[in-house]
């Protein structure tokens, strides 16, 4: 079995973001870099899966050299072997990641194809769908939970309400989601042995974005938090500030 | 001995604070009675939270002249009583006095009122790539000023030292009111006895801290956490001297035993890795070079395997760094939720942390009581904490009363002390004796006289006059 696993590097979530002076990317000075928590979930089932069942595992990452950095993550957790589609900046949308990915994909002709089921920094969660498009097979994002049987999955997706259990052949693309499993701490021994494990680069093929970011901005901040300390008393003005201040009873 | 709160005199007090700050209400009352000692409670008979050093002082002139107790209270975060109001009187809450005053970030310093959040403070200093350590496990609710009062100290105290390391100058009111100004804002000072270090870890019963200055550090650009599984508690507590003989320099070095993991992981709903082994060590390097730190976590690690760990997991990330953190700073609060319990805050050199352990364990089995316990490893510091579980009040009564003393004996013995940064308080002052020679205390004693002579100022604390 082969089992593909794609990884992003995001901003760490506690950075403090700012704009950089083009107005339309963010300034990554001072900035930590960690993998997609997302892709640890996509990462701990592909590694699970060749624990119980054996697979050459790929961790593919596309963008810049400190993309490599997400794939090393993806090394000590117990993926194998990296593949790293190089690119000369990080200016690219959805559609060329996904184009550049099922390019690579294609391949090495995997059986499963994971991802996490959005990246954190541009929330975008098109990514597994597309790939899936263009390699003309089955995708299905936000699983968790996998049934491994014969050729076939059965996954379960959490929806409004409800679950929902979809089958399905494959190859197949899945989006994984929080709850699917619990990703491991690396531990020392495999972060020793992950730095021998060959990442593999290739140049992009495909560059030409199909949409353009024309400006970003942050959020607007927040106010600052009332506290009202006389107990039981406060409950008037409270329901008073609820209303026609806050306006939301 | 102390007169009640005649209302006269709540005439006058009210001429000091605005009537707003003055809380003489149950519900209040109730709130100001405890702080995070056991389940002990004592009622204020009004609780004042002044706006100002010169407020503080004509609220001393007050008490001392109708001689009325008066208790400090900063977060009200304490482990050994500090802040209860054990002689009613009046609870002296410093929660308004809660501003940075100066950052000053060409010499490294920082000046605060004392009611303060630590983690605001720390906070504000991070964002200037400033550094304030000391790391008590209650930041996010404890003062500032209570932290010098109570001299805390916290996982960092292992590299960094604890909160008397830092502190350059104090502005402090004495009990007649007087306002004195102890120590200067520069690294060295020898000008006359150290007062400020005299006040500090004082817990309130010398006088009234009303402004701190602080040295800082350079905040460090990266740190790493790793955590240490061990199958066999005792070989996990012997490898932390051994740490430090191979010249490693962790900034915290934390101990758990299993039982302290697993109530700390059902109070978070939380599986951590390999929480069924018997003890681990929490292993934090900081600095500003990523590799030197990850060689030091590499050497801990065969360290440790010398010592049959069982493993060694790491994490880099921010967020799986504090997820790892949050373990630690859960242990305390969960564990004191599973049953009725006592504290005991023993410290010994750590190279002796491991005969503490096993007589520890001794003492517990001897007794049929249940003790968890946990710490600051690095620097000696093991909390030990006593349930009672099933035990009736009487057997727990009589048992504690045995354990207890045998426990802080055998901490002497080892040449250690009875309290590393909980402080003596309420809870412990009936042990003091067992850890300072008795000249030591009558020293004490007259000092505490000169500052204090009608002993209105915290009560009933350390020790009784």
């Amino acid at each position: 079995m082969k089992i593909v696993v794609c990884v992003s590097l995001v901003p760490d979530s506690t950075t403090k973001i700012k704009i950089s002076d083009d107005g339309k990317s963010i300034d990554e000075s001072g900035v930590t870099f960690i993998i997609n928590p997302y892709d640890e979930y996509a990462v701990e089932e592909s590694v699970q899966l060749k624990e119980k069942k054996g697979a050459e595992t790929y961790a593919i990452s596309f963008g810049t050299q400190k993309h490599k950095e997400a794939i090393k993550k993806a090394f000590q957790m117990g993926i194998d072997k990296g593949i790293l589609i190089q690119t000369e900046s990080d200016n690219y949308d959805s559609y060329t990641v996904a184009k550049n990915l099922a390019e690579a994909i294609k391949e090495i002709n995997p059986d499963i194809i994971f991802f996490g089921k959005q990246s954190i920094d541009f929330d975008g969660l098109t990514v597994p769908g597309m790939v899936g498009e263009l390699l003309g097979i089955p995708s299905v994002n936000v699983v968790t939970k996998i049934e491994y049987g014969d050729n076939l999955l059965t996954l379960e997706r959490e929806i409004e309400g409800g679950k929902e259990v979809i089958t399905t052949s494959i190859p197949a693309v899945i989006g994984t989601q929080k709850g699917l499993n619990t990703p491991r701490y690396p531990n020392l021994k495999s972060i020793m042995a992950s730095k021998s494990k060959p990442i593999d680069e290739k140049k992009a093929t495909y560059s030409g974005n199909a949409t353009n970011v024309t400006e970003m901005k942050l959020p607007e901040s927040k106010g600052k938090g009332k506290i009202l300390t006389e107990g039981v008393k406060s409950v008037p003005e409270l329901v008073n500030l609820l209303r026609n201040e806050a306006k939301v009873i | 001995m102390y007169k009640s709160i005649t209302g006269k005199i709540f005439e006058e007090l009210k001429h000091v604070t605005d009537k707003e700050y003055i809380l003489t209400d149950e519900y209040n009352k109730d709130i100001y009675s405890k702080d995070n000692t056991e389940d002990l409670k004592y009622y204020p008979d009004v609780i004042i939270r002044p706006g100002s050093t010169s407020e503080i002082s004509k609220i001393l002139k007050i008490a001392n002249f109708y001689k009325i107790p008066v208790t400090p209270r900063g977060g009200g975060t304490g482990l050994s009583g500090g802040s209860l109001p054990v002689f009613g009187g009046i609870c002296l809450s410093l929660e308004r006095m809660n501003k940075i005053l100066e950052i000053d970030e060409n010499n490294f310093q920082i000046t605060a009122e004392p009611g303060v959040i630590t983690e605001v403070l720390q906070s504000e200093c991070e964002k200037r790539g400033l550094f304030y350590p000391v790391d008590p496990a209650s930041k996010g609710s404890c003062f500032i000023g209570g932290n010098l009062a109570e001299s805390s100290g916290g996982p960092r105290a292992v590299k960094y030292g604890t909160t008397k390391d830092y502190v350059l100058s104090i502005e402090v009111v004495l009990p007649s009111g007087e306002i004195l100004n102890l120590g200067t804002n520069t690294l060295k000072n020898v000008s006359g006895y150290n007062l400020t270090q005299l006040i500090i870890g004082s817990e309130g019963t010398l006088g009234i801290i009303t402004r701190i200055t602080l040295r800082l550090t350079a905040l460090p650009k990266f740190r790493k956490v790793a955590l240490i599984a061990y199958d066999d508690i005792y070989k996990c507590i012997s490898s932390v001297a051994e740490i430090f003989k191979q010249g490693l320099i962790p900034s915290a070095l934390e101990f758990m035993e299993r039982d302290a993991i697993k109530t700390a992981e059902e109070h978070l709903s939380k599986v951590y890795p390999n929480s069924d082994a018997e003890a681990q060590l929490l292993v934090e390097f900081d600095g500003n070079n990523e590799e030197v730190i990850f060689a030091d976590i590499e050497k801990c690690a065969l360290i440790s395997e010398k010592y049959d760990a069982a493993d060694v997991i790491m994490a880099e990330d921010t967020s799986k760094i504090e997820e790892i953190w949050s373990l630690r700073r859960a242990v305390g609060e969960s564990v004191k939720n599973i049953s009725v319990y006592m504290e005991e805050d023993t410290v010994v050199p750590r190279f002796r942390l491991p005969d503490l352990l096993i007589g520890v364990k001794e003492i517990c089995t001897m007794y049929g009581i249940r003790a968890i316990c946990y710490g600051h490893a690095g620097d000696g510091n093991l909390h030990i904490n006593i349930l009672k579980d099933g035990l009736s009040d009487d057997e727990w009564e009589f048992k504690t009363a045995k354990a207890i003393p045998e426990i802080f004996k055998l901490t002497v013995r080892l040449g250690g002390s009875i309290s590393g940064e909980h402080g003596i308080g309420l809870t412990q002052k009936k042990y003091l004796n067992i850890a300072v020679q008795e000249k030591v205390i009558l020293l004490m004693k007259e000092i505490k006289k000169i500052f204090d002579p009608n002993n209105i100022l915290n009560p009933g604390k350390i020790f009784d006059l």
